[in-house]
């Protein structure tokens, strides 16, 4: 896959600035990056094929999202906005609230995805990422560095 | 098809494939001719007359539709339910030594179809997630089982 497939599921990419900064992989997702993980998929499949936290409930819901990022010292907070000495993280669902994508704040205030199984990229807002695939923003977290 | 244009076949698909990995260097025109030279190698070799016309043909067209589609997603529902590799689900058996082959050039999502056509699950509990781990346990399955050498 190239810039130019990324750029068609993403359009306002372009415009809003980004830049790729890993090569393509299928050994992490979008969940597990957000949480430092590049070692494991996480999904909760009814399966149970992939990972997924100890003790918190293998569904599709925001509930059981956020559940799973509280297991890694996150907590709810209601800005975007860079904090020192806070890192962030952003949940994306789609028109029916299941979870989608998770996105993680960097110390510029910008913002870290990977995407499936594509590369890792940087970018300058978090609506760069909104639209058909990912949905909306729903929920920030954040947890102390 | 004869064993000469199967072997060919395969040899191309397999290029295809190592060469989507490699792209991160090559600019935006030379991207576009290289996708482009892969399409006309594409249809030359699975006109689509010929598209269902064996398994082999017919697994690849399948995959490769369902990595399009769902190259972008986190979401393992979301890339199992997709109604190509649902029909890779729906060739039972047959595509067993297809997903192997794929599985030992390139990593993908396969766990959820093996494990759906064969009942079986050789990954521990532990290795969940862990790609690299999933795979060589469903390879080493695949040996075991006769699938693959």
């Amino acid at each position: 896959m190239s810039q130019m497939d990324i750029e068609a599921s993403f359009p306002r990419l372009p415009t809003h600035g980004y830049v790729i900064t890993s090569p393509a992989t299928t050994e992490y997702n979008c969940i597990a990056w957000a949480a430092q993980d590049i070692d494991a998929w996480w999904w909760p499949d009814s399966l149970q094929l992939y990972f997924w936290p100890p003790d918190i409930p293998r569904v599709e819901t925001l509930d059981a999202f956020i559940k799973a990022y509280e297991s890694q010292g996150y907590s709810i907070c209601h800005s975007s906005d860079y904090e020192a000495g806070w890192e962030k993280i952003a949940l994306y669902v789609d028109i029916n609230g299941k979870p989608t994508h998770a996105a993680r704040q960097l110390k510029t205030g910008y913002w870290t995805s990977k995407l499936g199984r594509l590369e890792d990229i940087e970018h300058k807002s978090l609506d760069s990422l909104a639209g058909t695939q990912y949905g909306s923003v729903s929920t920030i977290m954040r947890r102390r560095k | 098809m004869t064993y000469a244009t199967s072997t060919i076949s395969k040899k191309l698909a397999l290029d295809f494939e190592i060469s989507d990995v490699n792209d991160m260097a090559i600019g935006e025109e030379s991207a576009f001719i290289k996708k482009e030279r892969t399409r006309s190698v594409e249809h030359y070799l699975f006109p689509f007359s010929r598209k269902w016309s064996t398994p082999f043909a017919r697994f690849h067209m399948l995959k490769k539709e369902w990595e399009i589609d769902t190259a972008v997603k986190s979401s393992i529902s979301e890339i199992v339910i997709h109604p190509a590799y649902q029909q890779i689900i729906g060739m039972g058996p047959t595509a067993i030594p297809f997903i192997l082959s794929e599985m030992k050039i390139k990593r993908g999502h396969w766990f959820w179809a093996l494990k759906s056509i064969t009942g079986e699950d050789p990954v521990a509990p532990s290795d969940r997630g862990n790609i690299t781990k999933m795979t060589e346990m469903w390879l080493l399955w695949g040996r075991e089982q006769g699938y693959i050498r």
